[in-house]
C-alpha cells in the first residue's frame, strides 16, 4: 500500500522538538510526582551502588586502581544510562498503546524519547562527578569539548539496539525479562568496575566488540586523565553504531504497522 | 492532477484470527513450534473499497457493527497498513478517535493539555496561544491546575474533547463522539464541528446515529461486510440503509400464529402492528396521570407516567427504549428513547419495568397513540415494536389546529406605547 499525506508543512521538524520536549518532560515529572526527595533519586541510586562496589572492590578485592571513586562513578554512570534507556526502551511501544493508535502519530520517538530521558539523569549527576573530580584534584581539561561526541556515540548505539528491542518486544513479551538477563551480563563484560586493561591482550580484540567498552574508556579518559580519547576506535565504533541504528531503524519502520495490529 | 481532500482506491485489508492464541512468549513458541501459525485463518476486514472525496465535503460512515467502518477511518488516518490498494491524503489530519491519549491522571489539567496538545499535532505555541480557548472551552477554569486524577469521566472527556478541536486540521475524522459529557455539551460539540464544515474542512464520520448522519453529511458511505455497499447523497443512503435494516427486523420477526390481545382488548398482529424478534417482549404498557390513577384520557397540559413492563426470557445486552406519540395519520408528535449506557444495567433478564414520566403533555385535542419500541442495543432491529396499539386521547377546552397546545395567552398593548 502506499499512503501518500501531501501537505506544505515546513513546521515538521518544529513540530517534532516539540513532541520530543513534551513526552520527554512528562517522563521526567511522572517519574518524580509525589515522591518526597524528588529528583534525588535519580542520584541517589548511583551513589548507593558506588558505595557497595567501593567496599568490595577497594577495601575486601583491592584493584589497587588509583582514584577508584571517580573511576567507579565515571562507569556507573554510563552503564546506568545505558542500561535503564535499553529496560524501559523495550517497552517503550507496549507500554504506549494508546499513542500508537493516534492517526499521525510518528511512533519512532517513542524510543527517542526513552534514551533522552535517560540522558537527563545522567547530566543531572554529572555535578556530582564533578565534585569527586575536584576531591581527586583533577582538573576540568579542554577535553571536556569531546564529551558531546561520546555521548552522541553512546546515544545513536542504545537507541539502535532499542529500535530492534521495542519492535521484538511487541511481539514477544518476554524480551523484557530476556534483556534482564542480558544486560546482568553485559555489566561484567563491561568495564564499569574494572579496568578494560584487565582483560588479556589475546581477547581484547573479542573484548573490544562492545562498544561500551570503548565508550566508557573514552569517557574515563575525559573525566580521570584529563586528555582527550583515543580517537580511532571512537570514529570507528562511531561509525559502526550509526550503520547500526540506519539497519534497526529499517526493521522498526517496517514493522510499525505491525504494531497497530498486535496491540 | 486529483483535486480530491481523500482519495481511496482498491483499499482491502485482512486480518488474521487464530485458532486458540498465538503464542506471546518464547516459551510457549517453543512448546507449540509452528502449529499456531498454520492454523491460522485470515478475514477481510476491507474489501475494494474506492471513494473520492472532494476538499469540504462532508461525509457519513454507516453500516452495522463489524462492517469495517472504524478500520476504514484508521486507514485513512495512516494507522495500519492496507493489504492492497490506496490512499492518498491532503492536509493536516485532525482526529477525534481515542480522545485523551496520553493522559495521565497524576499531572495537572493543565499539563495535560499541553502534552496531549502536542501529541494531537500541534506545537507547543500553537497548544501556547490557545490555551485558554481549550480550558473556556472545557468549563474547566476552576480546575486545571488540579491534578487529572480528581476530573471525572466526563470532565476528562471534555477537556479530550477541546484540545481536539483546537487543531485546525484540512480533514477531520470523527468517529462515534455523541457518548461525549452531557447533552449541553454534545450540543456544543454539533457547533463545533459544523463551524469545521463552514470553514471548509473536509470530515469523515463514523457514527451509528442515522439522524446526526443525514442532518450533517452531504454524502455517505455505506460499508456492509467490509464492502461498500453503497456511496450518494446522504438522504438516500441513509434512507435505503434504514429500509433495509426494517426488512431485517422483519425477516427476524418469528413466525408466531398465536394472536395476542392487550389488557385493553386490542388484538397484536406480528407484522402488523408489533414488529420485532421478540427476545425482549412488551408485556403490558399502563398510562397514569398525575394523581397516579391509571388513564386512558388527559386534559391537555396535564402531566403523565408511561409505564413499559417487559419481560426477556434470555439475557439481554442492554437494548434502547423508545417512546413516541403519534397521530392517527402517521405524523410523529414527539419521540423518545433511553440511552443504553444509563441503563442501571448492562444485562436484562427476567420482568422489569420503564417508566417515562412526562411533565405536561401540551398536544392539541384527539386522538394519539403511544407507540413503544424495545431495540437492540445499536438499533440494528426491534426486540418488540407496538405500533398504534396504545391509544391516548387529549381533551381541550379550546379548539384547536395544529399540534402543539402550549400554555399561552394574548396580552393587547395601549397603541401609544
Amino acid at each position: 500500500m502506499r499512503l501518500t499525506i501531501i501537505k506544505k508543512d515546513n513546521n515538521r521538524l518544529i513540530y517534532l522538538y516539540d513532541l520530543l520536549r513534551a513526552l520527554v518532560l512528562r517522563d521526567l515529572k511522572l517519574r518524580y510526582r509525589r515522591s518526597i526527595l524528588g529528583v534525588l533519586w535519580t542520584l541517589l541510586n548511583p551513589l548507593a551502588q558506588l558505595v557497595v562496589l567501593n567496599l568490595v572492590f577497594h577495601l575486601i578485592l583491592p584493584l589497587n586502581i588509583p582514584n577508584y571513586t571517580l573511576f567507579l562513578f565515571t562507569g556507573l554512570l554510563a552503564w546506568n544510562w545505558f542500561q535503564a534507556s535499553l529496560y524501559v526502551g523495550a517497552g517503550s511501544i507496549v507500554d504506549n498503546r494508546e499513542l500508537i493508535h493516534r492517526p499521525g502519530f510518528p511512533t519512532a520517538v517513542l524510543p527517542i524519547v526513552t534514551v533522552l530521558s535517560n540522558f537527563i539523569h545522567f547530566l543531572l549527576a554529572l555535578p556530582i562527578l564533578i565534585l569527586f573530580m575536584l576531591l581527586a584534584k583533577i582538573q576540568i581539561s579542554s577535553a571536556f569539548l569531546v564529551l558531546p561526541v561520546v555521548f552522541a556515540v553512546q546515544f545513536i548505539f542504545s537507541l539502535g539496539l532499542i529500535y530492534f528491542l521495542a519492535a521484538f518486544q511487541v511481539t514477544f513479551r518476554d524480551t523484557q525479562y530476556l534483556l534482564g538477563i542480558l544486560l546482568f551480563l553485559g555489566f561484567y563484560l563491561t568495564p564499569v568496575f574494572y579496568d578494560s586493561s584487565a582483560i588479556p591482550a589475546r581477547m581484547q580484540l573479542l573484548y573490544r566488540l562492545n562498544p561500551m567498552v570503548t565508550l566508557i574508556d573514552s569517557y574515563r579518559a575525559i573525566f580521570i586523565h584529563a586528555r582527550s580519547p583515543e580517537w580511532l576506535p571512537l570514529l570507528l565504533i562511531g561509525l559502526i553504531v550509526i550503520v547500526f541504528l540506519r539497519f534497526t531503524f529499517s526493521i522498526f519502520q517496517s514493522a510499525s504497522y505491525r504494531f497497530v495490529e498486535e496491540l | 492532477m486529483t483535486e480530491d481532500a481523500i482519495l481511496v482506491e482498491g483499499l482491502s485489508k485482512r486480518f488474521y484470527r487464530y485458532h486458540g492464541a498465538r503464542p506471546w512468549t518464547f516459551q510457549e513458541l517453543f512448546l507449540r513450534g509452528a502449529s499456531w501459525y498454520r492454523k491460522r485463518y485470515e478475514f477481510w476486514a476491507l474489501r475494494d473499497i474506492s471513494f473520492r472525496l472532494a476538499p469540504g465535503r462532508t461525509a457519513g460512515v454507516i453500516g452495522r457493527n463489524g462492517a469495517g467502518k472504524s478500520t476504514l477511518l484508521r486507514l485513512v488516518g495512516g494507522v495500519g497498513k492496507a493489504d492492497r490498494g490506496r490512499i492518498e491524503i491532503r492536509g493536516r489530519i485532525g482526529a477525534l478517535i481515542d480522545l485523551g491519549a496520553g493522559f495521565h491522571p497524576d499531572l495537572s489539567g493543565r499539563e495535560n493539555v499541553f502534552i496531549n496538545g502536542v501529541i494531537s499535532g500541534l506545537t507547543h505555541k500553537e497548544v501556547a496561544k490557545n490555551f485558554d480557548s481549550i480550558v473556556a472551552f472545557a468549563e474547566l477554569e476552576e480546575f486545571i491546575d488540579s491534578p487529572l486524577r480528581i476530573y471525572s469521566t466526563g470532565m476528562q472527556m471534555r477537556l479530550a474533547f477541546a484540545i481536539a478541536v483546537h487543531i485546525q486540521p484540512a480533514i477531520l475524522l470523527i468517529d462515534e463522539i455523541l457518548a461525549v459529557g452531557d447533552y449541553a455539551f454534545q450540543n456544543k460539540c454539533l457547533e463545533r464541528i459544523a463551524q469545521f464544515k463552514a470553514q471548509g474542512c473536509t470530515i469523515l464520520l463514523v457514527s451509528h446515529n442515522t439522524n446526526l448522519v443525514s442532518r450533517f453529511c452531504d454524502e455517505v458511505l455505506w460499508l456492509e461486510a467490509g464492502e461498500l455497499k453503497a456511496h450518494g447523497e446522504a438522504e438516500q443512503v441513509v434512507g435505503q440503509y434504514l429500509a433495509e435494516m426494517g426488512a431485517r427486523t422483519r425477516a427476524r420477526t418469528p413466525d408466531v400464529s398465536g394472536v395476542q390481545t392487550t389488557p385493553t382488548g386490542v388484538e397484536l398482529r406480528l407484522n402488523e402492528n408489533r414488529f420485532g424478534s421478540l427476545e425482549v417482549e412488551i408485556e403490558a404498557v399502563n398510562f397514569y396521570n398525575t394523581r397516579g390513577e391509571p388513564t386512558r384520557e388527559l386534559e391537555s397540559g396535564e402531566g403523565v407516567v408511561i409505564e413499559i413492563a417487559y419481560i426477556a426470557p434470555q439475557p439481554i445486552a442492554a437494548p434502547i427504549f423508545g417512546v413516541t406519540i403519534t397521530r392517527p395519520d402517521g405524523l410523529v408528535c414527539w419521540d423518545s428513547s433511553t440511552q443504553p449506557d444509563l441503563l442501571p444495567t448492562s444485562r436484562l433478564q427476567g420482568k422489569g419495568k420503564v417508566i417515562l414520566h412526562l411533565e405536561r403533555l401540551d398536544l392539541v385535542e384527539g386522538q394519539y397513540y403511544i407507540d413503544v419500541g424495545i431495540y437492540q442495543h445499536d438499533w440494528e432491529y426491534s426486540y418488540d415494536y407496538h405500533w398504534h396499539v396504545y391509544p391516548l386521547k387529549i381533551h381541550s377546552h379550546e379548539s384547536q389546529k395544529g399540534i402543539l397546545s402550549p400554555p399561552h395567552r394574548w396580552e393587547f398593548k395601549d397603541k401609544d406605547y
